[in-house]
């Protein structure tokens, strides 16, 4: 019997390998801010396939590339779109309104619901918000009932969301598999509590007495994957080493208008300059340039 | 924007529309702000800085409760989640707590008189809240799910976020509307995101439902009794008559109807000098 604890250190390759046709994979970050965006041009060449995506409370455009570039069946998400950069995603709206995709309506909470139902292996979480709404008629898995204490008020019934993989940006992580969050967490501890195997993208792998120096820190123990790929959540931020890059992020914008609007040639082209062409993510990473890439850096606010 | 040359009595609509959140504002209050950052961060920010240094704030889904009473704003959030929030904040949490841990109970205000206990049957996680939609109605529903039936979507809007999940227990939310037109003041919207008034009274919600509707043009506030939309406040600018013009419901009028104070200078000094210095909100 070897002593030697398992690693879990894999390239980027073998990790979005496992990504398989048909599976469930959560996608965390928010917003503009920590999404594991490596890993999902990783997927995209990789052709992947009928994906079920069970996006972040407030999913930024990370989930509509995936839509756009025709990996994903089905829907988990009360919100696709970036504040000020663009209300709602363009491809989140060209699938959705062509029946391209299915939505599994929700809000930020039932999301909740349905991962914390998974987490504990129930049959389902409770929750008030929604009754009288239209998401109940929307998404036919969640049934309303009457509160059977004070047998007054509806209620809703949320089934648990199953999560094949979720994948996760760190700051760091060790090669254990122990990952801290270098800034605001969002709700990414829940997608990974949910999912049956964690995949954590890190800007960096750190010696595990970095990890023990402050435990406290920890937000995800023992992920199944850890892949290293500095500025890997680009063009978005990441909370503690970069902010996002609003140049690339508006030539985002515009290519996925373009193609809700049917011209698909300047999608196509989109895909080809950032995701096909690049043959890895430091191929993607020359691409944006290294006078862009250091011109994001934050300094740190918080110390640990 | 007002043609005149003298600085201080110019001001964009955003502006304007933060100062107006921001009287609204009580220092026994506690706000949650999401998404669509900047006149709601600027509005709050403003409050804490100038009338209601206890007010209790979130930022943002990233659960940033932040006071900035004696902190530097170098520049208004351009997005509601970024690193740079952390410079305002005391405490961070799980997105998930806002709706439970962070939460109950509401601002001391609405405690039962005379009790100086927290009282968790009042649960109230904030008591103010700003949702936008892109339909409303005049029962205050709003829509942000999209256009047409549940059979065809015509148009797919952003998703309800988390409103409907605050409606169960805010206090107060001030539906915020960015044009006001008969496309999106409807007599019934498409589908319900965030109920009105009769709705959160019928399922017993701890939450009150919209407090007022605001668009560029006016203010609905609600008819006590049927839970209708009244126009209660006009913007400088506006008219009842124009109102009706551009609503796709039949306006009721509140009893007296007044116009909007315009920001006072002291007011627009302090939004440019203490919360909005590179004028993220004059554009």
């Amino acid at each position: 019997m070897s002593k030697k604890r398992k690693e879990v250190v894999q390239s980027i390759k073998d990790a979005a390998a496992q990504i398989k046709d048909g599976m469930a994979i959560a996608v965390g970050g928010f917003g503009a801010d920590n999404h594991p965006m490596a890993l999902i041009r990783e997927i995209i060449r990789n052709g992947t396939k009928n994906l079920t995506v069970v996006a972040s409370a407030t999913a930024g455009l990370e989930v509509d590339l995936l839509i756009g570039a025709g990996c994903v069946k089905k829907l988990v998400a009360p919100y696709v779109g970036l504040e000020m950069f663009c209300p709602i995603g363009h491809n989140y709206r060209k699938y959705v309104e062509s029946k391209q995709i299915e939505v599994w309506e929700c809000s930020e909470y039932i999301l909740y619901a349905g991962l914390f139902a998974a987490a504990s292996g129930q049959e389902f979480f409770a929750w008030r918000g929604g009754v009288g709404t239209s998401i109940p008629e929307l998404n036919r898995d969640l049934v309303e009932f009457v509160d059977p204490i004070g047998k007054s008020k509806k209620v809703l019934a949320v089934p648990p969301i199953r999560v094949d993989w979720a994948l996760i940006h760190v700051g760091w992580a060790d090669v254990y598999g122990n990952g801290q969050h270098v800034g605001m967490r969002f709700g990414d501890r829940w997608l990974a509590r949910a999912a049956n195997r964690i995949m954590l993208q890190t800007e960096r792998v750190v010696p595990n007495t970095v990890i023990r120096r402050n435990p406290i820190m920890t937000t995800i123990a023992y992920a199944d994957s850890v892949v290293e790929v500095p500025y890997g959540g680009h063009p978005y931020a990441a909370h503690g080493f970069y902010k996002e890059d609003e140049e690339a992020i508006r030539d985002y914008v515009k290519a996925s208008e373009a193609n809700r609007k049917g011209d698909t040639a300047t999608w196509e082209d989109y895909l080809k300059r950032h995701v096909y062409g690049p043959a890895d993510h430091y191929s993607y990473l020359d691409t944006v340039g290294i006078k862009k890439l250091l011109g994001l850096y934050t300094h740190p606010i918080v110390s640990w | 924007m007002r043609p005149t040359g003298d600085r201080m009595s110019e001001y964009s609509w955003k502006e304007l529309m933060a100062i107006v959140f921001s009287r609204e504002i009580e220092d026994t209050d506690k706000i949650t702000s999401g998404a669509h950052t900047e006149i709601f961060f600027a509005a709050t920010m403003l409050a804490q800085k100038t009338h209601a240094p206890n007010m209790k704030l979130q930022l943002g889904g990233g659960v940033a409760l932040c006071n900035v009473v004696d902190q530097e704003v170098a520049e208004l959030p351009k997005t509601s989640t970024g690193y740079e929030l952390l410079r305002y904040c005391e405490s961070v949490h799980d997105h998930p707590d806002t709706f439970i841990t962070y939460g109950a109970p509401g601002g001391s205000r609405y405690y039962e008189p005379g009790s100086e206990f927290r009282n968790v049957n009042h649960f109230w996680f904030a008591d103010k809240f700003f949702v936008g939609g892109i339909q409303a109605d005049k029962y205050g529903n709003t829509n942000m799910i999209g256009l047409g039936t549940k059979d065809k979507m015509t148009f797919r809007g952003p998703g309800t976020i988390g409103i409907n999940d605050i409606a169960v227990g805010v206090r107060d939310v001030y539906v915020f509307l960015t044009a006001h037109d008969k496309r999106r003041l409807v007599e019934k919207v498409d589908f319900i995101s965030f109920p009105g008034k009769r709705i959160c009274r019928e399922n017993q919600f701890n939450g009150g439902g919209p407090k007022w509707m605001v668009t560029p043009k006016c203010i609905f506030d609600f008819d006590p009794d049927t839970l209708e939309a009244r126009l209660a406040k006009l913007f400088p600018g506006s008219s009842v008559d124009d109102v009706r013009a551009n609503t796709g419901f039949e306006v009721k009028v509140a009893r007296k109807v007044e116009t909007v104070a315009p920001p006072t200078r002291e007011e627009l000094e302090a939004l440019r000098t203490e919360v909005d210095p590179t004028g993220v909100l004059r554009h």
